[in-house]
């Protein structure tokens, strides 16, 4: 029977499911609507998801599966939960393989990369594209291109103010305020991406990982406009197809 | 012929296909998805009032393709693609023997590429040799995601793809066009990736590169590839048809391939059947920058630039002469069957409307 409790319904799952996104598009697969069906049975929770078409890369779908999983697994009375992709070409394979907790390249021997090199791909370029509207924020705050390049991960404070994140500038002589969401959102794959793993360490970097400079920072933002075109757009074909499958929600 | 705005704007449609997807023809489960996946593309984009039911896109046969085309589609030229699908299709989805057969018949009005796959070998080679002869191409298009028994990719820096590009160079086929778009089963980095088209370019500095659908789910990368590789192109198809769905998308796309490509290396394409020409030269034609992505990008999708991305690039890759050609299709088959001839009848002194 139902064993629902305030904390492991239905709504703390869509909460949790939040955190995992489509890793190509840097967005939650709640947002983009991929998320079909959830069902709370404690100790079990089952979500089946579907992608926008059968052809979407299957090392991304492995990934949002597993990434499922691991997300809901951390609520609590949760003990296992089954996740179920859809109308996909490799729907089974996905399925058995990540809720039997097999690797990927077992499942998928003839992939050339696996699952983490791809992943470490797709969120440099999520790193990237979050650095773009952070470096664009910081420059409409009046920083100038060499004191946002100077940047170090402690000279930011994002609990600052639920809107505004304190930003240090000339070693703490001056704060400026700047809108928290694109601070929070470069920090958190930055750190997720291994960029900053200290206070000490800059906050920008090139696509490459280069520390940001002065006379690099023309280019790299515009790099980095790139690689959020480039998200953009994907997720305006993916938004498209999903839509011409599956009909529009509004 | 397109108009706009009073002038001529010569359409060069770089890429079509012919295809026969009809539940026949399919042989592997790969075959129907590939199509649902297709049409998925089509509905997903193409204005209501223009949408194909699926029988009729499965296989809409040379008569209905020339009619959209040139009929009703503004198209003056069109450059055939082909993807071959052996795996998954009897008799192939979209073939360069198929394909030639609407070269015979219209020669002025179509260019027939051909295509080659590296894991063919010695065979593949004289494959190529005999497209070469027989329908004399100047372009490959070449599907790096192509199944073949076990292998589900290639690359096109691999010591096979480059002995094909060096029979390329030496048969004067100057225009490999790799597809590096939406996904075909991108399991293999190899697929997706638009590395490979990096060293490729760098190896063949004689040959051109189209990318096609500039690469879009990474046109980061190609991008800066591209800027980088002055061979290398980059083809519309799928991006195009942003213009009418999502036009603050396609200016950002549009502004972005400007910026770092410039005007001379972009080219549209229809990807027809996939989208239809008819709808679509409009759209793109009637597509603007907004004030700040004029700004933002430094550069301008005034007539000028839409002339050369519509038509004069794709004709200076494939030495097409535009006033000539024009000249040509005034009298050709397809100019009197669909009373056409006045477009192209330009006459001394120049309009005064």
């Amino acid at each position: 029977m139902s064993v629902d409790t305030p904390t492991t319904g239905r709504p703390a799952v869509v909460e949790r499911l939040k955190r995992v996104t489509d890793p190509e598009l840097d967005r939650s697969i709640v947002d983009l609507e991929y998320v079909e069906r959830i069902e709370v049975d404690l100790p079990r929770v089952f979500v089946r998801f579907a992608l926008p078409t059968a052809w979407c890369s299957p090392a991304f779908a492995w990934m949002m599966a597993s990434d499922v999983r691991e997300e809901v697994e951390e609520l609590p009375g949760v003990g296992r939960v089954e996740v179920e992709l859809v109308d996909h070409m490799h729907g089974e394979e996905i399925t058995e393989g990540v809720n039997a907790g097999d690797p990927f390249e077992s499942v998928f021997e003839d992939a050339t990369e696996g699952v983490a090199a791809v992943r470490a791909t797709l969120d440099a370029k999520a790193r990237l594209a979050r650095q773009y509207d952070a470096v664009e924020a910081l420059s409409e705050a009046g920083l100038a291109p060499e004191q946002i390049a100077d940047l170090r991960r402690e000279d930011v404070t994002l609990d600052a103010d639920a809107d505004r994140a304190a930003v240090a500038v000339r070693d703490g002589a001056l704060t400026v305020f700047a809108p928290r969401e694109p601070l929070a959102r470069v920090v958190e794959k930055a750190t997720e991406t291994g960029l900053v793993t200290s206070g000490e360490d800059r906050l920008f970097a090139s696509p490459e990982g280069e520390p940001l400079t002065p006379s690099s920072f023309d280019l790299v933002q515009r790099r980095a406009r790139l690689a959020k075109t480039n998200m953009g757009g994907q997720g305006t074909v993916c938004d498209g197809l999903r839509r011409a499958r599956y009909g529009a929600d509004d | 012929m397109y108009q706009h705005e009073g002038e001529d704007v010569f359409v060069v449609d770089a890429h079509i296909h012919n295809w026969d997807a009809s539940e026949e023809n399919i042989i592997h489960e790969g075959g129907e998805q590939f199509i649902q996946c297709f049409y998925d593309y089509h509905t997903g984009f193409t204005p209501e009032e223009h949408q194909w039911d699926l029988a009729e896109y499965r296989k809409y046969g040379s008569d209905r393709l020339v009619k959209d085309l040139f009929r009703d589609g503004s198209v003056d030229m069109a450059i055939f693609q082909p993807t071959h699908l052996e795996e998954f299709y009897e008799e192939g989805f979209n073939t360069v023997d198929k394909n030639a057969e609407l070269v015979e018949e219209h020669p002025e009005r179509f260019i027939v590429n051909g295509r080659f796959d590296p894991r063919d070998g010695e065979e593949g080679l004289e494959e190529l040799e005999r497209q070469k002869e027989e329908y004399d191409i100047t372009g490959v298009k070449v599907y790096t995601a192509e199944w073949k028994g076990d292998s589900k990719g290639w690359r096109l820096d691999s010591e096979e793809a480059f002995e094909y590009l060096e029979k390329c160079a030496e048969l004067g086929i100057e225009n490999v066009h790799p597809h590096k778009g939406p996904t075909i089963r991108p399991l293999n980095r190899d697929a997706f990736d638009v590395a490979d088209v990096d060293d490729a370019a760098t190896s063949f500095p004689e040959l051109n590169f189209v990318v096609e659908h500039v690469g879009l789910p990474r046109l980061d990368d190609f991008c800066w590839i591209a800027a980088q590789e002055p061979n290398v192109y980059g083809g519309l198809a799928v991006a195009a048809p942003l213009a009418h769905a999502r036009p603050r998308k396609f200016g950002e796309i549009i502004g972005e391939l400007l910026f770092w490509l410039g005007e001379d290396r972009v080219l549209f394409g229809s990807d027809y059947a996939i989208w239809e020409p008819d709808w679509l030269v409009e759209a793109v034609m009637e597509a603007e920058l907004t004030p700040e992505q004029r700004e933002e990008f430094g550069v301008e999708f005034d007539l000028d630039v839409k002339k050369k991305v519509m038509g004069e690039n794709a004709a200076t890759l494939y030495d097409i002469d535009i006033p000539q050609k024009e000249s040509d299709l005034r009298t050709d088959d397809i100019s009197e069957e669909f009373g056409l001839a006045d477009q192209y009848d330009r006459g001394p002194a120049p309009a005064d409307d």
